[in-house]
């Protein structure tokens, strides 16, 4: 199923939330920007994955929780969390 | 008249006949130089359209002449008053060849076209252009083949043009490599990515599918598999269809097929491709399923396959040295390993990049290049580490669906070195591995953007490697 930028950032604000442990509403949206990655993992894949090496239109949303700022990577295919204590995932 | 006025006689007329003799002579060397020696004029007509581009591969614009050679009975008479209705004239005849001529057109007409009015005469045997020679350095002879696919113009990387603002001759030589061969059904190529939209109708007439006589794929573990059209290692089933689009359009890039009036042509117009998925529909995959479809691409060539190369458009940097071993395995079989280098722009001798990175014999690391031969600003490097560079912005190529989509990556440059090298074998098929690899290293022009950034510092070159 396709997923669009509005559904994406939704996404990332709900997982977010349950990681931290916190209310969805306590999430802020920093932002949302159209942007190319470098492969079809989004140049955040996790351990143990290879992806195709091809250029990749998606959205780099940035939110805040907790006084700090996270990355999600996001296209039509997939949201993912970039370097969240370290390492990358896809939800 | 004494006998004195008669010796003058004779030596005048011996001198008379050795400065007509001499000054015949200039003459014909004259003309010889006129056709055998050409200076090619600094301004050139940029071609556009694909019948410019093959005549830009053949000859310089604005001075044509022909060859024509007609035939016996045809008197000279004639023949002056066959070129002067096409305005043309004779321009010298050649001795040796009783009724060939050299034909100069006064209009200024393409050489090509002109050639081809006088083929169409019933008094002409053959007529050709006048190929400019130049001395020291003799381009190759051949003529360059065009494909009649509707979207051969837009495809850069096979025949650069200058289109969309790019370097003219920035490409892989392919028209000319493809007088020589365009494929061979003989060649299995493995495309070892999201599946390949087997259905798709410029490949489904390239696509590999399990020989009647051969016996389906049978794993100790997963049992026998139908492996019809290739093989799935997501699921371990017989379904490689493409949920993606990334590995249909490497595979269009290999091979879609050649002069059949649709969409593109692939740098082999025949060949078997095989389709291997172990990437999902998010274009990602795991070490393990590559690991899977590498194994099932032995076992099948093992069984008598002609699989002899594995175009590996994917990649991260981690390493496993399972996916090493695997990969050495396929060396030990024979088969070439070709692998993007990848886009993050960094260099691989000091961040590597698998597959492309592994230090065994069968790997080809492949950097991309952009229409103007620079190195694609996304592209990763390596002096020592990524082998060799292919064009990998924004190729077209077949897509889910009977659509095309232009993409870009090192994805992209990967089958065009997987192509050459399919190319290779269809004019060599008992080379082996380590052959056709340094073939491969040998066949590039180099460029200057890439001095220092890859080993061969060099672009593929597809004619040169069927030299």
């Amino acid at each position: 199923m396709s997923i669009n930028k509005d559904g994406a950032v939704q996404n990332a604000r709900r997982d977010l939330a349950k990681r931290l442990n916190i209310d969805p509403a306590d999430v802020k949206e920093r932002s949302v920007e159209d942007s190319d990655f470098p492969d079809m993992s989004l140049g955040a894949a996790e351990d143990g994955e290879m992806s195709g090496q091809m250029i990749t239109p998606g959205w780099r949303i940035r939110l805040e929780a907790n006084g700090q700022t996270f990355e999600y990577r996001a296209d039509k295919n997939q949201v993912r969390l970039y370097k969240f204590k370290g390492k990358n995932y896809r939800i | 008249m004494n006998r004195n006025n008669i010796f003058i006689h004779i030596a005048l007329a011996l001198v008379l006949i050795l400065v007509a003799a001499f000054a015949g002579q200039l003459s014909r060397w004259r003309n010889q130089l006129k056709t055998s020696v050409r200076i090619v004029p600094a301004e050139k007509k940029q071609p556009s359209s694909a019948e410019e581009i093959a005549l830009s591969e053949t000859r310089s614009f604005g001075r044509p002449e022909v060859l024509v050679k007609f035939k016996s009975g045809v008197s000279l008479s004639a023949i002056e008053s066959l070129t002067a209705r096409l305005n043309d004239r004779v321009e010298d005849s050649i001795e040796s060849v009783a009724g060939l001529e050299a034909i100069d057109d006064l209009d200024n007409a393409d050489a090509n076209a002109v050639a081809a009015q006088y083929k169409a005469m019933p008094e002409v045997e053959y007529a050709e252009p006048n190929y400019d020679i130049e001395l020291d350095e003799i381009d190759n002879p051949l003529e360059p083949i065009l494909p009649r696919d509707p979207q051969f113009n837009d495809q850069w990387a096979l025949a650069n043009s200058g289109q969309r603002g790019g370097k003219k001759g920035a490409d892989i030589s392919a028209t000319l490599a493809w007088a020589k061969t365009t494929g061979s059904k003989d060649v299995v190529v493995a495309v070892l990515d999201s599946g390949v939209d087997y259905k798709h109708e410029d490949l489904e007439n390239n696509m590999w599918v399990r020989p009647a006589d051969m016996d389906p794929y049978h794993d100790d573990e997963l049992g026998t598999v139908d492996d019809l059209n290739g093989y799935n290692a997501i699921d371990g089933t017989s379904d490689p269809m493409d949920e993606n689009g990334h590995g249909t359009h490497c595979a269009g890039i290999i091979g879609a097929e050649g002069e059949n009036d649709l969409g593109i042509a692939g740098v082999n117009w025949k060949v078997q491709i095989m389709p291997l998925k172990f990437m999902s529909a998010g274009g990602f995959g795991t070490t393990k399923d590559a690991i899977e479809a590498i194994n099932y691409v032995i076992q099948r060539k093992k069984a008598g396959v002609n699989v002899r190369i594995i175009s590996a458009s994917w990649g991260s940097t981690q390493k496993s040295r399972a996916l090493e071993d695997v990969i050495r395995k396929a060396y030990e079989n024979d088969i070439l390993f070709v692998a993007a280098a990848g886009n993050a722009s960094t260099n691989n001798d000091r961040s590597p990049h698998y597959p492309s990175s592994y230090d065994v014999p069968n790997v080809v690391s492949v950097a991309a290049l952009d229409r103007n031969d620079q190195l694609a600003s996304f592209s990763n490097y390596g002096a020592k580490s990524v082998a060799i560079a292919a064009p990998g912005v924004e190729i077209l190529s077949t897509w889910l669906g009977n659509q095309y989509e232009e993409k870009s990556g090192t994805s992209m440059a990967t089958p065009v070195i997987s192509g050459v090298a399919a190319l290779i074998l269809s004019e060599n098929p008992r080379m082996s591995v380590d052959d056709l690899r340094k073939k491969l290293m040998d066949s590039t022009d180099p460029i200057v953007a890439l001095k220092g950034k890859t080993v061969s510092g060099g672009r593929i070159n597809a004619a040169k490697a069927l030299e």
